[in-house]
């Protein structure tokens, strides 16, 4: 009986949706813009993150020591820094090692090379390169330095304060976040009169149909049932034309989209084909929550059974 | 089988459609109910399918208390009463055998059970030859039948005609009232609400005359009175 039920229902969901196929169609254009802002909103986050995260990657403090500094006066002082909280890592580069960066970095530039060679000696001292666990704990960790006294042994200090510009890059992103979210609302105002409007006109158009369910003695569920399955099928296909057509335009355009932001490493179509079926399966159930909210509403003003 | 005690209904307007309604119809009885336009007929056969509940008074139908019934057993109730209306009522994109099979389908009756009883109630209604015909290709007297046919469906204890013969000319008006007494026959309790004066003559059955929401009448072998 419930399966015989069950297909019936879904045999007029399925008549519901495509004896109004034209105003199905405007529904799911509609609800399909709406994704489209949706997933919007879901990539600024994500560029968002990706950028402050690639800033906060290239801060560091490095303490300079001139030659004539000890080895182990260094890594007496670097036993004391790991002893810092606030200090997620600290890397040792020798003298020979920082030498070879630099040969490595300017190997083009003949004249360095050859003043090197001039030179005959290793220029460059030993330096601990210092990276903090938060980004924020900067400020603490050149105080604790200082503390030691480790600005006393070193040559020179190098921390540039980038605080200033994550906090423009927050600010600007949480702007473009807070503008998307607007937007996407909106969308979503819209797609759930869209859906209303939709749902109801179904009513209207099979009163006649709903009234004789009602005089031959069907279930309320059996009445009501159809017009909801119909609001989820307009997510479903709703869903699926957004990914055709999310798909399309990665292939024609996904070299330019992806090139746009190749400065922070994020390529579009890589994330979105590895979270195809997150992003997916989230706007789906939002689209499906506020679609059977419409239905219902809809269903709560108009249909009487 | 079908009994009102003391039954009145007030709308909400204030229209006092009913007042103080008492009758007794036996299991098996051919009722017919009449009166003039607005003497609350229709509201009777409303409250009798529950489409409206009374405002004072009780209902009982086959021993059930209907008076309060609640909304999810409605469909059940109607499950129990066939009705026919003046206007047909049919789907015009089924065809005849589907108007039919509609009212076993939203039941949730299994496909091979419909298709076994639907040809047998079209056959006692005199439409075994008329399955793929759609409503738009029938007469008006044909249509009723059709209606009738779904309205016995679900083989039920009580048919309700509301104003059957309202639409139809006196020669499909003949074969529609035939049809209810053939019905009537097979044990099943026939209300005929309506108004014409010739149908009720004819029949020589049980009439209840309503007249301003009350009982003006109620003769076992009565006339149209009005």
């Amino acid at each position: 009986m419930f399966l015989i039920s069950s297909s019936r229902i879904l045999k007029f969901s399925w008549q519901h949706f495509w004896r109004n196929i034209w105003l199905s169609l405007a529904t799911i254009m509609i609800i399909v813009l709406t994704l489209f802002s949706l997933t919007t909103l879901v990539l600024i986050n994500v560029v968002a993150d990706r950028a402050t995260s690639s800033v906060k990657q290239t801060i560091d403090v490095s303490l300079y020591f001139n030659n004539e500094t000890s080895e182990e006066a260094v890594t007496l002082l670097q036993t004391e820094l790991e002893k810092i909280e606030q200090i997620e890592n600290i890397r040792y580069i020798s003298a020979e090692e920082a030498l070879g960066q630099f040969k490595q970095e300017h190997e083009q530039d003949q004249s360095i090379i050859d003043t090197l060679a001039e030179i005959d000696q290793n220029p460059f001292g030993p330096t601990l390169v210092i990276n903090a666990t938060e980004v924020e704990q900067y400020p603490v960790i050149m105080e604790k330095i200082s503390e030691l006294k480790a600005d006393e042994l070193a040559e020179k200090i190098d921390y540039e304060d980038h605080q200033l510009l994550i906090s423009r890059i927050d600010d600007f992103t949480n702007k473009i976040r807070k503008f998307g979210f607007i937007i996407s609302s909106i969308f979503l105002i819209i797609a759930v009169l869209t859906v209303f409007n939709t749902i109801r006109v179904g009513i209207y158009i099979h009163r006649r149909e709903i009234a004789i369910m009602r005089l031959v003695g069907a279930n309320n569920w059996f009445i009501r049932l159809p017009f909801i399955i119909e609001g989820l099928l307009y997510a479903f296909f709703s869903c699926i034309l957004f990914w055709v057509l999310i798909y399309i335009l990665m292939h024609f355009f996904g070299g330019q989209i992806n090139s746009f932001f190749s400065e922070i490493n994020f390529n579009v179509s890589t994330y979105l084909s590895d979270n195809m079926l997150n992003i997916f399966g989230f706007e789906f159930i939002i689209i499906a929550v506020i679609n059977m909210l419409s239905a219902m509403i809809a269903m709560g003003r108009y249909l009487r059974v | 089988m079908i009994e009102l005690r003391n039954v009145s209904k007030t709308y909400r307007t204030g229209t006092e459609a009913v007042r103080d309604v008492t009758l007794h119809i036996k299991p098996g009885e051919f009722v017919s109910l009449v009166g003039r336009s607005g003497t609350g007929k229709s509201t009777v056969v409303k409250m009798l399918v529950a489409e409206e509940r009374p405002s004072q008074g009780k209902i009982i139908l086959g021993g059930w208390d209907i008076t309060r019934i609640k909304i999810h057993d409605i469909p059940l109730l109607r499950r129990q009463i066939g009705v026919v209306f003046q206007d047909f009522k049919l789907l015009p994109q089924k065809t005849v055998y589907e108007n039919v099979s509609f009212a076993l389908e939203v039941a949730g009756y299994p496909k091979k059970y419909i298709n076994e009883i639907v040809p047998q109630i079209l056959t006692l209604v005199g439409l075994e030859d008329k399955h793929h015909s759609f409503p738009d290709q029938l007469s008006g007297g044909q249509q009723q039948r059709v209606s009738i046919a779904r309205a016995l469906a679900h083989r039920p204890k009580i048919l309700i005609a509301d104003e059957p013969t309202g639409n139809l000319d006196s020669i499909n008006t003949r074969e529609i009232v035939d049809l209810l007494l053939k019905i009537n026959k097979y044990k099943t309790t026939v209300m005929l609400v309506t108004h014409n004066r010739d149908v009720v003559n004819s029949l020589k059955k049980r009439v209840i005359t309503m007249e301003d929401g009350r009982i003006a009448s109620d003769r076992a072998r009565g006339r149209y009175a009005l």
